[in-house]
């Protein structure tokens, strides 16, 4: 009956418009401006840039020591995504049926590198392993980085095994299938989107930490992310910013990639 | 679902491709050795100058990694017992002594560097070479500060209110800076407290305090600070790059002090380092390290002083003596708490 | 029901490599973090005692450190709360094509690295930076701000890094709210403000307060954020303990440290999970 405008029901819409578009720009802003710096023709990064030019990206061909790091943190995120797969799928299948206290708890035990401190954790490790006699290497690296990465593989497969209706592997035990043929035909296929979505999270993850890394690593086996942030510490070379540029860009293709692949956006929530 | 298998082979299939690409082509590992470094201009130089001659020289490739003189005695110090993290150390008076004093530098050799035999005397040292000296003044924009410095005093002008820069006690530059202020007001290296009471009265002119001289020298490029303490060499890097900047030393003298390289004890190619500071100490490499932009003061007696090192610096090797410097055993025993007092002086 | 249970200790076994890889490398090494935050001196030669936690207390700068911390984190968490809630609530009030595109921009900054987004701040809010430049040519101040290397600087880049963990738990909430209940309420005659905040705020809390633990955490943690944008004159944990630890090797102190931090943060996040809590259980009676 009311044919007025609902004034309340615009201002709510007009408020949370505009708060919500700064945000959009906000959160969106600093990668590209990243991007756009990274094609700078100048020494200074001033934004925006007084010239244009690949001079800084042709750099990083010269960059020996920028590439030695690339190369560590991707064997590092490759190994870590790989065992953090394994096992972390291994252990949500036993955990997702269960309603046991024991697989709660179990659940929790596997969640809680996320919500301590990185950095306390790397540093514990650092001591362990230096009263162990093990000097820091890529060994040490990837299994710091494991227990860090192997919760984001855990909570997606559970999200996509919570999802997978039991009728259909209890079907294919019935019918006579072994244990491991009903996981690699029925269940394997069914959660692959979340297993892969939640590889792609734990590699970024791997390849982008900086707490654990920051104490489980030494002059000989340093990653990007702290071999960048000396270099924006120590002199701010315009090379940050293009090496920054590659990251970016190589992050967005991934992405797009798995969104394709995985429909992986599904699953990070 | 064979579909989402497909995809996913061809996903690791493409990904696997794309690695391979991006993995660097290394042929075969040359002999590698890791050497450590300043940051800012020390790590430019060295990696575009003595990193080539070495090369050539000795057939192997260098890792030129930068750190404070501090960090790199930090990790010496940490790597007791097990492999050192680099073989080669570059450090500044103080932190030389600690590292001597500490064990964890190796004696150097001279039958194994030729070039060590030209140094002046004062440069020669038994465990490792001088280098370089480093001399600091005041660094300023022209463009924003009108009238020059002239000494220290000048950076406490109210006109310069959140314009000025200055680094921490863990580079020898912000070090050098305190002890000179303190000298200045009255005080030697036995207490800092002088120093200490006129750095509170320059707290509200200050912009940025650096962590290293390389931040230091970003704050200037990005236009963060308008004057501050500076190095030299640091500062007419800048200003050949283009970066409005200019270095002045102060009226009441300027400080001082030998940088050197050092074979690291346990070190895992000791003669591959020897080569490598026997390198820096070869008349082609520090001459031409003299040169803009680089300006590093030569110790090589076969180095005559040019270009910008004459003219702001020194003109012949008894210029030097003139500079300010400090007694450094002493420094460093007083080190640790005055960094300690100056981290919570600064706090905002 | 017996072949519940067989297959139960079958699955357990599944379990056990990841369980047995946290047990060796997570809860060993935390045991061990809180064995050595016992001990007595810096060469961990002498006995356990409270040595190092009183050396932590007792300085007022340490306390002052860990103080601005746990603060600095609440206010980044809230800016991230006010600023990222409409746009988790514009997510789901849009086609399926724009909502997939915003899911898209809010994860690329978590999955894009800390060091470079931190590097794009640096430029951004620098003494001649885009910000500076903007402010001074609407006339909003005579002088460039100082917001480099400033408290109000490092709140700012920690909203933007830590916005993604707080908007996605709450998109995941808000999807989950029934729609008829919106209706139901306006069609009683309620407004749209008063809706929003009797039913959808409270039936969202869930959401919020996955969203506050997980900002909160990584806000006070991070590290690369604090050290860039803050600067040398602003200390927080996260440096603290890495100067104890790395620089000056006094692992006990580094130690104890690092467990007053993590029992601080874990205290103030249940603080707050309680209080959000009891607010749902106040509405519900």
């Amino acid at each position: 009956m009311r044919t007025s405008i609902d004034w309340e029901a615009l201002s709510l819409k007009a408020v949370f418009g505009l708060i919500s578009l700064i945000t959009i720009f906000i959160l969106v802003a600093p990668t590209v401006v990243i991007l756009i710096l990274s094609f700078t023709g100048e020494e200074a990064l001033r934004f925006p840039p007084a010239s244009y030019s690949l001079r800084w990206y042709a750099a990083l061909l010269d960059a020996n020591e920028l590439q030695d790091a690339f190369v560590i943190s991707i064997k590092v995120a490759a190994i870590t995504t790989l065992v953090s797969v394994v096992l972390a799928v291994a252990a949500a299948l036993a955990i997702a049926r269960s309603r046991s206290a024991f697989a709660r708890a179990l659940e929790t035990l596997f969640m809680s590198p996320l919500i301590l401190p990185a950095l306390a954790f790397g540093f514990a490790s650092l001591m362990m392993f230096s009263l162990m006699g093990l000097r820091p290497s890529i060994m040490t690296l990837s299994i710091g980085h494991i227990i860090v990465c192997a919760p984001f593989v855990l909570r997606t497969t559970l999200a996509s095994l919570a999802q997978l209706d039991p009728a259909l592997t209890d079907c294919s035990t019935s019918l006579g299938a072994s244990d491991a043929y009903t996981f690699r035909k029925i269940t394997l296929p069914l959660i692959s989107r979340g297993v892969i979505s939640g590889g792609f999270i734990a590699f970024m993850a791997s390849f982008d930490n900086v707490p654990v890394s920051l104490f489980l690593q030494d002059t000989r086996t340093q990653v990007l992310p702290i071999y960048l942030w000396d270099i924006i510490q120590n002199q701010l070379d315009s090379r940050a910013a293009s090496a920054c540029g590659v990251i970016v860009i190589m992050t967005i293709i991934l992405m797009m990639m798995m969104e394709r692949v995985a429909g992986f956006s599904r699953f990070i929530k | 679902m064979s579909h989402s298998l497909t995809r996913r082979g061809l996903l690791a299939g493409t990904a696997a491709a794309a690695g391979m690409a991006l993995v660097p082509q290394r042929g075969l590992a040359a002999d590698e050795l890791v050497a450590a470094t300043f940051g800012g201009t020390w790590a430019n130089v060295q990696k575009q100058v003595l990193a080539p001659y070495f090369t050539k020289r000795a057939g192997a490739t260098v890792v030129q990694s930068p750190m404070l003189a501090t960090e790199q005695i930090a990790k010496l110090t940490a790597a007791k017992g097990g492999q050192v993290p680099f073989d080669v150390a570059m450090l500044d008076e103080g932190p030389a002594l600690e590292a001597i004093d500490a064990g964890l530098i190796a004696p150097y050799d001279p039958a194994k560097s030729p070039n060590f035999a030209n140094l002046y005397p004062k440069f020669k040292g038994e465990f490792g070479p001088a280098i370089t000296m480093q001399a600091i003044g005041i660094a300023y924009n022209p463009k924003t500060v009108k009238t020059p410095p002239a000494s220290w005093a000048d950076l406490w002008k109210p006109e310069y209110k959140g314009r000025v820069g200055i680094t921490s006690l863990a580079s020898t530059l912000g070090l050098a800076f305190l002890l000179d202020i303190n000298r200045l007001e009255g005080g030697n290296e036995s207490s800092m407290d002088k120093a200490f009471a006129k750095l509170r009265t320059l707290l509200p002119n200050l912009a940025a305090v650096s962590a290293n001289f390389g931040a230091h020298g970003a704050l200037f490029q990005q236009g963060e600070i308008d004057i501050g303490v500076q190095n030299f060499n640091f500062a007419e890097e800048l200003k050949a790059k283009g970066v409005p900047i200019e270095f002045v030393r102060v009226s009441t003298g300027t400080p001082a002090w030998k940088t050197t390289m050092h074979v690291v004890k346990g070190a895992l190619k000791p003669d591959l380092a020897h080569t490598y500071i026997d390198s820096q100490l070869a008349p082609e490499v520090q001459s031409a390290m003299q040169k803009s932009p680089w300006n590093v003061i030569p110790t090589s007696s076969k180095v005559p002083y040019e270009g910008l090192v004459a003219s702001k610096i020194a003109k012949e090797p008894a210029d030097l003596d003139k500079m300010v410097f400090f007694d450094w055993k002493k420094v460093n025993q007083g080190r640790a708490a005055w960094t300690q007092q100056f981290n919570r002086e600064i706090r905002l | 029901m017996a072949n519940a249970t067989a297959m139960r200790a079958h699955e357990w076994q599944l379990a056990l490599p990841l369980a047995l890889f946290f047990a060796l490398f997570f809860a060993a090494p935390l045991l061990l973090l809180i064995w050595i935050s016992f001990q007595a001196d810096r060469q961990m030669t002498g006995g356990l005692g409270l040595a190092q936690y009183v050396a932590f207390l007792g300085d007022r700068l340490n306390l002052q450190v860990l103080i601005d911390t746990l603060l600095l984190g609440v206010k980044a968490t809230c800016l991230c709360l006010v600023a990222g809630y409409p746009l988790a609530w514009l997510c789901t009030r849009v086609s399926a094509r724009f909502q997939a595109l915003l899911i898209f921009l809010i994860v690329l900054p978590i999955v894009t690295s800390v060091v470079v987004r931190t590097f794009a701040w640096i430029v951004i809010l620098g003494r001649r930076g885009m910000v500076n430049e903007a402010i001074v040519a609407l006339g909003l101040s005579s002088q460039p701000l100082h917001l480099l290397f400033s408290e109000t600087g490092v709140i700012i880049v920690l909203t933007q890094v830590q916005m993604p963990l707080m908007v996605l738990p709450l998109i995941t909430a808000l999807q989950r709210i029934d729609p008829n209940l919106a209706n139901a309420s306006s069609a009683l005659g309620a407004g749209a403000w008063r809706t929003f905040f009797k039913i959808t705020l409270p039936l969202s809390m869930p959401g919020v307060i996955a969203g506050i633990i997980l900002t909160y955490t990584a806000c006070v943690s991070a590290f690369v954020t604090q050290s860039l944008i803050g600067g040398s004159r602003l200390l927080y944990m996260p440096m603290l303990i890495f100067q104890q630890a790395m620089d000056l090797q006094n692992w006990p102190f580094a130690a104890a440290a690092s467990m007053l931090f993590t029992v601080s943060v874990l205290l103030i996040v249940g603080l707050l999970v309680a209080l959000s809590r009891s607010r749902a259980a106040q509405l519900y009676g």
